[in-house]
């Protein structure tokens, strides 16, 4: 049957992989309402520092739901666990962009931050939840053309 | 049971079985001989019993004892699981977890999960759950792919 086992450094790597997917998607919506933000106040120049803190902070935090969360954006379903979560991880960018400065400590756009943070992982979900949804249509399409195929055999 | 083997310098291969009793081992020869699918000697309240591949659902380990699931029975295996692995390779069965071997041509249906799971509905509902380590092969198998083949 199925003899070959992945090895763990592939394992792994597709992990990796995964966790640096996620923390690129996250970075880029950051980076959208961070140059909302800029622009709005009239800069078109964005912090080369900030944009470091960014990505480390979205590289970190895929790890942390990797690891922790047990990748709550990609659950079957929002249940209360998940939304725990969610909340934690929005809390906890949101405290990073006012420790860091992102906005100059503004609240009012910082509070902002928090419901666009929010709003991105529940789009995020939905996203997931598209995509199982299609792969499920292809595997039970491949699954009547396995037993087809046998069938002509 | 007893066997012999003779070899004889020319003339025609025979194979001649003798018996007392049409037992489950001796049904198990038959049935190679006859160019069948394997059947699989399994016991259900202490009686011994031939099964064919071709009812078995899934195929549970548990403890260690392996446990055939048709529709109707659940029957203990003599064989372990790495055995049921050979002897169901070249019928529609596949390895998707450590514990669980399932008959692909008793899935329902099939739907992704989180983490690159998949879940198995099979024909009496039961859902089974085919591990992320596991789900590519099984993917690539549905394909057309698979690698022993």
């Amino acid at each position: 049957m199925n003899k070959q086992k992945r090895p763990l450094w592939k394992r792994l790597l597709v992990e990796e992989i995964g966790i640096e997917f996620k923390a690129c998607l996250y970075f880029f919506c950051i980076l959208f309402y961070y140059s909302m933000y800029r622009l709005i106040g009239g800069s078109s120049v964005a912090d080369i520092l900030h944009m470091a803190e960014m990505i480390l902070l979205t590289y970190a935090m895929g790890y942390a739901q990797f690891y922790l969360m047990h990748n709550f954006d990609e659950a079957e379903k929002l249940g209360g666990k998940e939304i725990f979560f969610l909340i934690i991880c929005t809390a906890l960018y949101t405290a990073a962009s006012y420790i860091a400065g992102w906005f100059d400590k503004n609240l009012a756009v910082t509070a902002g931050f928090f419901f666009y943070i929010a709003f991105v992982y529940v789009c995020a979900f939905l996203i997931y939840k598209f995509k199982r949804n299609a792969e499920g249509k292809i595997l039970n399409e491949d699954l009547k053309a396995f037993k087809e195929r046998r069938k002509n055999r | 049971m007893k066997y012999t083997v003779i070899h004889v310098p020319d003339g025609e291969d025979e194979v001649i079985v003798r018996y007392s009793e049409l037992s489950p081992e001796v049904e198990q020869v038959l049935s190679v001989l006859r160019g069948q699918q394997p059947r699989l000697l399994g016991s259900r309240e202490g009686e011994q019993v031939m099964i064919a591949p071709g009812d078995i659902l899934y195929i549970e380990c548990v403890d260690s004892k392996s446990f055939a699931c048709t529709a109707e029975d659940v029957f203990r295996l003599e064989h372990t699981m790495t055995q049921l692995e050979q002897i169901l390779c070249d019928i529609n069965f596949f390895r998707c977890s450590r514990s669980m071997i399932i008959n692909i041509d008793k899935v329902e249906s099939l739907r992704s999960l989180s983490s690159n799971r998949i879940d198995a509905t099979m024909l009496g509902g039961e859902h089974i759950i085919i591990s992320r380590r596991y789900a590519s092969e099984f993917r690539k198998l549905l394909r057309g792919g698979r690698d022993y083949e």
